[in-house]
């Protein structure tokens, strides 16, 4: 390339071959994390949960470092971040799932339309039906489609009478998107289903007790691309009435599905920010180095 | 390239060693199963062939004329008479109708002597009941004298000694012939209680002592034993004395079960005062040598529920009682079962401990409830096994094998409930 | 200082990534080298009536097209194989579209050598030439620096460079007229000052494309969409 212009070529030039061992300016396991400091916007005008210095601590081991955040009504929120960043820690402390680990302990602030949820005469069993889940694996119960789905307002009493039963179980498993394929089969094993079914089940029985929010830990990390669209398009569909919280691996799916995102990093909430601005240009070098493969 | 090429060599060389030493290590595996079957074959060839016979029974069937002179007996209602009476003389005189050869007075007795002890007062029993009978002629069917049946069975064996005079041998071939000696289906061994006669004796007062005492074993160890493993997996802190209490559970496991004898004999024999040999006790022993076989088992079960499991229930709202009862009891109820199906086919083997409790005793009658004096089969297969008489050793094999069928039973019922329960997820 | 910044692409843990990247970025400064002294040239051709050069400018156009091809499909594919997102994903984007704008400028300098071609044709006109020379220079050195902004990821430069066209475009008036008074002055030189005209419009074009890449550069390196903005608003994202 005679023709190219000298100055130009030799900076190409110097790009091919690079330094042998690359220099990292930002070394992100080098990079110190104030704690209790986020960046972006994690605070919303009419919350639904608001977190006030969050920390959980697993005996010793700080899991959580002193996190402030709201979650919006109707918000699709997603939590991102690497293995081990607390993340599914956390979600789970928007319903207590951690109650049963011994040596857990929460601290903080955590208002779910301004009640305590850690308040000592709450009843946990109110905040689940409240704030249902969507876990990883999909894990309906060894039991008949119908009954997984009637589990929850069976418990709760929320139908007293049999045909009042059928119509939450047709509503839920309508909202998710899988009573065409079910109703024939309503009393087949639900174990039997396909993956993405099993899953779309499990988000079925998490609304038949009309939840007000529904946490999701990485509801798609077991299913293949297509039932996770299906998945995707149904949290789409759910947002219009549901926060819905979701912990996920996939990047990707965070861009698509939510409308904010939370970058988690080593128990510190590092950055809150529109989904599209983490995505396109997110503020936090940890959170650039992370979304764009530069460690995690 | 050639470097490359060499390394495949070598891969192919080592290739026919190492596949040799997986057929020699395939070898190894399938002679240990074959010595293992071949012991057990031989066990059960052993077994079924000396206990085959204890399945026989020998008969002398008799026209017995029973004939007031010739017993002494006008009124067979009257007891005083009847404790006097001869019922001897005519079952001998039925017999001489088939030898008439014997004709003297020792003749007689050796003639009467191939019937059981137990001949003379069937046909007390037989007029006591019916006295209109008196003075006609009754077909009776008697068991034949121990010594006869052996010499029946097992005239060839040189393991048996044949204990009849040659005289004895002699009629007894002779009624054979004649079809008055017969053998057929030994209904006695079912039907009866212990006996001192081996043709007498009968193995159902076990089987029913063995059923009254696991009946007992199980009502105790199974509701414990679950709600221990529940409480232990489900709900106990995590602390020092939970883990203490764990370690002692799998020590009581391996502990001899004559101590746990030793046990029943100082707390519910000597401090509470409660009868010896009957089931109720027995079985309460057993229930604490089987329970923590049946805790463990049943915190295996506990813990092969899947945790997702649990947190989907506990993620729609239910409580830590609900998620057990919903959830993790009906899943872990096929290993329950099994575990405590195995521990009570142990329990149902248990000799040692039953001992210490007197469960040994002779006991003729078959016991009608939980406070009878009883005793249980393994029990009873061991006296048998210790009896001098020749016809118990038989007897103790036909025993082995009913001990035999009901674990085989126990263990396939076990098999089944886990295949009909077990659920996958 | 440069290695630093351009080690911002170097770092991801899939090293085919880092690779695929800086294929991207090199292939584009290649590209941009190539209109450059195709942009130089084409100058050089006019002020020395030299038709030969002229012509081989416009030869070089068709390798240039090639390579926005090339490209543009090496974009594509990363899009589709990497998803890349944040920096990675500006970087793409602005390159797929800072690659149209070098298109452009091969195109313009292509408009030049044509003019020269026919200006040689018709005789030596030295009126214009002046302003002509003076431009060119000028948008030559704008394209060259927003090229170099682009390497070391310069917003600073960038910023500069935005500034800069505010003053080509000034000189591009005054060389207008300048023109005008020439034409004014003798009929005869309409025709001549016409496609002169046509010249100092298409190196104006070319400093513009070079702002639009300054613009671009801005974007990749704050994150922040500087078009369409006043200068002003630029400089504040700049600083932060």
């Amino acid at each position: 390339m005679n023709t190219m212009n000298p100055s130009i070529s030799a900076e190409a030039d110097m790009q091919d071959q690079g330094p042998a061992i690359p220099v990292r300016e930002n070394n992100p396991e080098d990079t110190v994390i104030e704690e209790g400091k986020t960046v972006g916007k994690p605070f919303a005008a009419d919350p639904k949960f608001k977190l006030r210095n969050v920390s959980v601590s697993y005996g010793k081991d700080r899991a959580i470092k002193d996190i402030s955040l709201d979650i919006g009504r109707n918000e699709v929120i997603s939590f991102i971040g690497p293995s081990g960043c607390g993340k599914s820690t956390f979600l789970r402390c928007l319903n207590r799932m951690n109650d049963s680990i011994d040596i857990c302990r929460v601290t903080g602030e955590l208002l779910l339309d301004d009640e305590d949820i850690y308040h000592s005469k709450r009843d946990v069993v109110e905040l689940r039906a409240r704030v249902g889940m969507v876990f990883q694996k999909p894990n309906p119960f060894p039991k008949s489609i119908y009954d997984n789905v009637a589990y929850g307002p069976r418990i709760h009493g929320l139908a007293n009478r049999k045909s009042d039963l059928d119509d939450i179980v047709e509503n839920s498993l309508r909202k998710a998107g899988l009573w065409d394929e079910a109703k024939d089969r309503l009393d087949s094993i639900a174990t039997g289903m396909s993956g993405g079914q099993q899953q779309r089940l499990c988000i079925a029985r998490a609304i038949a007790v009309s939840p007000e929010v529904i946490l999701m830990d990485e509801p798609c990390s077991a299913l293949d691309p297509i039932a996770t669209a299906r998945v995707e398009e149904l949290i789409a569909e759910m947002s219009e009435s549901y926060t819905i919280v979701i912990v996920t691996h996939s990047m990707q799916q965070a861009a698509r599905v939510s409308h904010r995102t939370a970058y988690f990093h080593l128990g510190h909430l590092v950055e809150v920010n529109e989904t599209n601005k983490v995505f396109t240009s997110p503020e936090h070098q940890l959170t650039e180095s992370y979304i764009t493969g530069r460690f995690g | 390239m050639s470097n490359q090429s060499s390394q495949a060599e070598i891969v192919r060389n080592s290739l026919n060693r190492r596949y040799r030493k997986e057929r020699r290590f395939r070898l190894y595996g399938m002679l240990a199963i074959f010595i293992a079957l071949a012991a057990l074959a031989t066990l059960f060839v052993d077994i079924i062939y000396k206990g085959h016979s204890g399945f026989v029974k020998t008969t002398i069937t008799l026209d017995v004329p029973l004939d007031p002179e010739m017993m002494y007996l006008d009124d067979p209602t009257d007891a005083d008479q009847l404790s006097m009476a001869d019922f001897v003389a005519p079952i001998i005189a039925a017999l001489q109708e088939h030898i008439p050869e014997a004709e003297t007075a020792g003749q007689k007795r050796e003639l009467g002597r191939l019937l059981g002890s137990y001949a003379a007062s069937e046909v007390r029993d037989l007029l006591e009941n019916n006295p209109d009978l008196l003075g006609t002629t009754q077909t009776i069917e008697f068991l034949a004298h121990d010594r006869v049946s052996t010499y029946v069975k097992h005239a060839d064996n040189p393991r048996y000694s044949i204990k009849l005079s040659e005289q004895q041998q002699r009629w007894v071939d002779q009624l054979l012939e004649k079809g008055v000696i017969d053998t057929s289906f030994n209904d006695v061994l079912f039907s009866r209680g212990d006996s001192r006669e081996p043709a007498n004796a009968g193995i159902l007062g076990a089987i029913v002592g063995s059923l009254l005492t696991m009946l007992v074993t199980l009502a105790i160890a199974f509701p414990v034993g679950i709600a221990a493993a529940v409480y232990l997996e489900e709900f106990a802190p995590q602390n020092k004395f939970t883990d203490f209490i764990e370690v002692n559970i799998n020590n009581l496991a391996a502990v001899p079960s004559i101590i746990f004898g030793l046990l029943g004999l100082a707390v519910f024999i000597g401090l509470f005062g409660m009868p010896r040999s009957v089931p109720v006790v027995g079985g309460m022993v057993l229930a604490l040598m089987t329970l923590p076989t049946i805790i463990i088992s049943s915190r295996a079960a506990i813990k092969s529920v899947p945790p997702s499991i649990r947190e989907a229930a506990e993620g729609v709202g239910a409580s830590k009682m609900q998620v057990v009862l919903h959830h993790v009891i009906p899943l872990a109820m096929p290993g329950m079962l099994t575990g405590s199906i195995i521990g009570m086919a142990q329990a149902l083997g248990e000799t040692a401990p039953l001992l210490l409790i007197g469960m040994v005793a002779f006991i003729v009658d078959v016991p009608g409830g939980f406070f009878d004096s009883a005793t249980v089969l393994p029990v009873q297969i061991y006296l048998w096994a210790s009896a001098s008489e020749q016809g118990f050793v038989e007897l103790a094999s036909a025993g082995i094998m009913v001990l035999l069928t009901f674990m085989i039973s126990m263990n396939a019922l076990a098999i089944w409930l886990r295949k009909r329960l077990e659920r996958r997820w | 200082m440069p290695d630093k910044k351009d080690d911002v692409y170097g770092d991801h843990i899939s090293h085919k990534f880092n690779d695929e990247l800086m294929a991207l970025k090199s292939e584009f400064l290649e590209m941009g080298g190539m209109v450059e002294s195709q942009v130089d040239r084409a100058i050089t051709a006019l002020v020395e009536n030299d038709g030969y050069l002229a012509d081989e400018v416009r030869a070089t156009d068709k390798k240039v097209d090639q390579k926005e091809i090339e490209i543009d499909e090496e974009a594509t594919l990363i899009l589709a194989r990497r998803q890349p997102t944040a920096r990675d994903l500006r970087l793409v984007v602005s390159v797929i579209k800072m690659v149209s704008d070098l298109e452009r400028v091969g195109d313009e300098a292509k408009k030049i050598a044509k003019f020269a071609i026919k200006l040689s044709e018709e005789g030596q006109a030295p009126r214009g030439y002046v302003e002509v020379r003076h431009i060119g220079n000028h948008v030559l050195s704008m394209l060259h620096d927003s090229l170099d902004a682009f390497a070391r990821l310069d917003s600073e430069q960038a910023l500069r460079i935005m500034k800069e066209d505010k003053r080509v475009d000034e000189e591009y008036q005054a060389a207008t007229r300048t023109l005008l008074t020439f034409m004014m002055e003798d009929t005869r030189n309409i025709s001549r000052c016409m496609s002169v005209m046509w010249i100092l419009r298409a190196l104006e074009r070319v400093g513009d494309h070079a702002c639009n890449i300054a613009e671009n550069v801005i974007f990749m390196v704050k994150g922040e969409d500087v078009r369409h903005t006043p200068v002003e608003e630029a400089e504040k994202v700049v600083g932060r």
